[in-house]
């Protein structure tokens, strides 16, 4: 009954199918590895050798010989910091960690951003150019940022470059990190290597909590009401009343959370028993309740990366207040950029380092007051801050998903002018489940803190055959999830 | 290994639940609760030998091939044999016996029953002979009533199909607009705003029985201040307007103004029609100044010659709704406003269980709606186009669902029996799973609904659409 074509095509590259950490195959993948990391448990050069090995097969069978790419970055960053660092001519060390710089963001931008630029200058009917349609090589957004903040770190001497070119290639293509990040630092991930393979009950009640919630959050949620709901609606806006893209955009606010922390929940499990830490990525950031806030909860490995190496290399807040504000606003654009090669995401980054700025104005405002209000005053500007904040989030997140600037409108459009909020019973009827995850969604995202650690020390202390249970009980409500028939566009009548 | 370290148990519980989860997959594990059916989990799916596939119901392998295929008699095992006797007593032969409909990307132009009258002409047959005479300048306009649901709405398919019509065969306008539409703001091919406080008898809303449903589906009563603007675009054919024709019911004294000229509304027809031309006119608004209320259909912008193409988008409709069209609007449309072809393109609400393989609830009534249209015009040509490709997601993955080939045969036996012409939009999309290259291609045709087109897509239809026309109008030329 198994085709042994079937299996070995399996284990090949392929295109249409990029490995997920919610696939079948990774279970396999996982498990292999398991028992083999296990073996070399107590060898530091058997675990890295072991790790770096199925790390460039998870790289190859994501996104075929592109895997060659982590590898050659690897030995260029690997060198050129040694030299910056055991070079003692100050105008050498700056010139190869500029080399360094444009050979990474060189990398990074022939890639992502070569047809963005070409688009732009056929557009000025400048010159014509045909597209180059590359495959983005998966990952390259995250690995290029943690080559340059490890090099930049070197050249600063925060750190001091690592001896085996073995340990910095594991660091880079440490396989939970991947796809979708978060973007680690060398200065925290690199002396865990040494450290031997040993966990603690916290760390399997961790690591099975994140891996568990990782997953719920990306199947459960963000898939099924993608699937079922807003897909349509982002697809063709000014086909839907005014009252179903609000709902639209609020479920992509979702959407977009539950993906991406559902992923960086993932990787954080998996490495975590793996023995690895790295600092969460989000921290319910729709809890916030203002812009400044929403940033430091957000995709924290990224814009702590910004922070680092490009706000306060800029000059962040210690040359005047306009230019901290245009710093603040350039540093989001080039955020924004980073996200994709389009004008949307620029758009989407300007809007929110326009709002960080004019934020900031108000913080400083506050601070020269000696504070905000306090009381019960305090307690509804907290309440209306968070619904502003979330509200102004959700508005940037529509320019950040529609597919063109004109569709944005459209949706807009919709809300404003087309609102037509008779027609939520026919909605409701229409997409009852979609509606109720939603709900669920928001409710699991507003619970306290505490809710999270009990969960995981309830995990810690399930014995082995407890925890397999709940993981195949888990697994199967998964796939009735995954599997359900997708509920098909209502297009309400009038 | 110490009891503190537990760094084996990541393997235990993986491996375990791995264990457990092969040995589900390898027995039946799908079971049902009062009507509630669980999903199967399968580990293995993705290497387990594929079961033999069983005959698909219909070959259509071969579709996009685009040939015909002279040795394909009879080969199409969908042929509808009650209707095998319609080409008797005619000596052209049954086009199905020259190509297989299902795979079929051309038009197929099938005869009139016998018995009809002579006024009715075979498939496309009187709308080539009038694009024919329109060439030859022996007749000024040619025009297309092309009715649809969603897939059409806001101009898409039909804007395309005028574009490339006009630029062959002269013509200026966009056609039919009407009085208030859930689509203005998408549609591109004219600005179209209104006033909110228009009534909208549709089928949806049957109006009061002295008021009868204009040809679009929708009859408009006026209030106190209703008005209407239309503006053109910046596109070819449709940056100026040059004759405008107010199309309404039956009225005495309704008073409106068109850009603040009056004009009195009046006429006992069941259509009546108020034409002006605008010279250098940069909008249209009209505006309902008092009097008796009279019903509005919409208005037609044209230019004095040439093609037309009228679009008659309903959203949510099957086509069984145009039987609540009565015979005196026809009529009366073909005397005021007569259309040389009529198009009915539908399926995509009839295909609303996409598992459903039996249409007989819908190729009935619609036989008796085909039966009065084509009654009510007898001296046009019909085109019935097929349901597109829709795909519907089976165990995890997109494919097309099982009753689009039960539809297009349906669809088919029903043009066949009423001797039009029938196109296979299916077939010519490229067949079996189609829809999903839309969707995922590059570029995107499609949208996610797997159903509907986007207007890249819609405009690959409308040029697709043409072409077959075109294909068929060659012959014609040639003969």
């Amino acid at each position: 009954m198994i085709d042994v074509n079937k299996l070995l095509e399996i284990l090949l590259y392929q295109k249409d199918d990029p490995i997920l950490f919610n696939s079948a195959f990774f279970f396999y993948f996982f498990a292999a590895f398991l028992l083999i990391y296990l073996a070399v448990g107590r060898s530091k050069e058997g675990r890295v050798a072991v790790f770096t090995i199925f790390s460039l097969y998870f790289f190859y069978k994501a996104c075929g010989y592109y895997v060659g790419l982590v590898i050659i970055s690897a030995i260029v960053d690997f060198n050129l910091s040694r030299w910056i660092y055991y070079t003692e001519d100050k105008r050498k060390q700056k010139s190869l960690l500029i080399l360094s710089i444009i050979l990474n963001l060189g990398l990074l931008f022939f890639f992502k951003y070569t047809d963005f630029f070409i688009g732009i200058v056929n557009d000025l009917k400048l010159a014509n150019f045909q597209p180059l349609k590359l495959l983005l090589p998966i990952g390259i957004s995250f690995y290029t940022f943690e080559n340059l903040s490890y090099t930049i770190d070197v050249y600063r001497r925060e750190i001091k470059p690592v001896d085996s070119f073995m340990d910095y290639l594991f660091f880079l293509s440490f396989f939970p990190k991947l796809m979708m990040g978060p973007i680690v630092r060398a200065a925290d991930f690199i002396p865990q290597i040494s450290q031997p393979y040993v966990l603690d009950k916290d760390d399997i009640g961790k690591g099975m909590y994140l891996i568990i919630a990782g997953l719920f959050k990306k199947v459960v949620i963000s898939d099924f009401i993608n699937q079922n709901f807003v897909q349509y609606i982002f697809d063709d806006p000014s086909k839907h009343t005014g009252l179903e893209c609000l709902l639209g955009v609020y479920g992509y606010a979702l959407i977009i959370y539950c993906d991406f922390s559902g992923y960086s929940d993932m990787a954080l499990g998996i490495a975590r028993w793996t023995g690895f830490k790295i600092p969460p990525n989000f921290d319910s950031p729709y809890q916030s309740s203002n812009i400044t806030e929403f940033w430091r909860r957000w995709h924290i490995s990224l814009s702590s990366w910004l922070r680092d190496y490009l706000y306060i290399p800029l000059g962040g807040n210690r040359k005047g207040k306009i230019r901290q504000y245009v710093n603040l606003l350039l540093t989001m654009l080039i955020g924004g950029f980073w996200h994709g090669a389009s004008w949307n995401f620029i758009f989407w980054g300007a809007m929110h380092g326009g709002a960080l700025a004019v934020d900031k104005v108000r913080l400083d405002w506050l601070k020269a007051r000696g504070g905000g209000a306090t009381g019960w005053v305090g307690t509804v500007m907290k309440v209306g801050g968070v619904i502003f904040t979330f509200h102004f989030v959700c508005f940037c997140w529509i320019f950040f998903k529609a597919s063109t600037f004109q569709d944005a409108w459209a949706l807009i459009h919709q809300v404003v002018y087309d609102f037509q909020p008779e027609v939520w019973l026919e909605l409701y009827n229409g997409y009852t489940a979609v509606f109720w995850v939603m709900l669920l969604a928001f409710i699991l995202h507003f619970l306290p803190g505490r809710m999270e650690r009990y969960t995981e020390q309830g995990l810690s202390r399930l014995p082995v055959v407890a925890s397999v249970v709940v993981m195949v009980v888990f697994i199967w409500l998964l796939v009735q999830v995954k599997s359900t028939q997708p509920m098909m566009p209502i297009y309400l009548q009038f | 290994m110490s009891g503190n370290n537990k760094s084996a148990y990541p393997f235990y519980i993986i491996t375990g639940t791995l264990v457990c989860l092969v040995a589900l997959s390898l027995i039946k594990n799908s079971f049902s609760i009062n009507e509630f059916t669980t999903r199967p989990l399968d580990m293995l799916a993705d290497v387990r030998k594929d079961a033999p596939s069983l005959p698909s119901e219909i070959n259509d392998s071969t579709a996009y091939a685009g040939a015909t295929q002279p040795g394909s008699i009879d080969t199409a095992n969908g042929r509808n044999l009650d209707t095998a006797a319609i080409a008797a007593g005619t000596s052209i032969p049954d086009p199905d016996h020259l190509h297989n409909f299902t795979t079929y990307t051309g038009i197929l132009n099938y005869h009139p029953p016998a018995g009809t009258d002579s006024t009715v002409t075979a498939g496309l047959e009187h709308f080539l002979v009038a694009l024919d005479e329109l060439k030859a300048k022996k007749r000024k306009k040619v025009r297309i009533a092309y009715f649809g649901d969603s897939m059409i709405e806001g101009d898409l398919i039909t804007e395309d199909l005028r574009d490339s019509l006009q630029s062959i065969f002269g013509g200026q306008g966009v056609g039919f607009v009407p009085v208030t539409s859930v689509v203005a703001g998408f549609r591109t091919t004219i600005t179209h705003t209104f006033s909110k406080d228009w009534k909208d008898y549709s089928y949806k809303q049957l109006p009061p029985s002295n008021v009868l449903l204009g040809i679009s589906g929708h009859t408009f009563m006026p209030a106190g201040s209703s008005w209407i603007k239309y503006q053109p675009v910046k596109k070819r054919g449709l940056n100026k307007f040059e004759q405008v024709s107010v199309l309404y019911g039956p009225a005495s004294a309704g008073n409106i103004s068109i850009n603040d000229k009056s004009y009195t509304l009046s006429g006992n027809q069941a259509v009546n029609k108020l034409s002006l031309r605008m010279d250098s006119a940069r909008q249209v608004t009209i505006k309902w100044a008092g009097g008796t209320a009279a019903p509005l259909y919409g208005v037609s912008f044209e230019g004095d010659t040439g093609v037309y193409v009228d679009n008659f988008s309903f959203r949510g409709i099957s086509g069984i709704e145009l039987g609540k069209l009565s015979g005196r609007i026809l009529h009366e449309m073909q005397t005021e406003h007569p259309y040389d072809l009529i198009v009915l393109h539908y399926g995509a609400n009839v295909l609303w269980k996409p598992e459903l393989t039996d249409y007989k609830w819908y190729g009935d009534p619609m036989k008796k709606v085909m039966d009065s249209l084509r009654n009510d015009i007898p001296n046009a040509s019909f085109l019935v186009i097929s349901t597109a490709d829709k795909s519907y997601k089976k165990s995890g993955n997109y494919v097309t669902a099982p009753g689009v080939t039960a539809l297009l045969k349906v669809q088919h036996d029903l043009a066949k029996m009423h001797g039009t012409a029938y196109w296979n939009l299916y077939a010519a999309m490229g067949g079996e799973n189609s829809m999903i290259r839309w969707v995922q291609g590059d570029p995107v045709l499609a949208n996610k609904d797997y159903t509907h087109f986007n207007r890249q897509g819609a405009a690959k239809v409308g040029a697709l659409l043409y072409k077959a026309m075109m294909d068929e109008y060659m012959q014609l030329e040639r003969q």
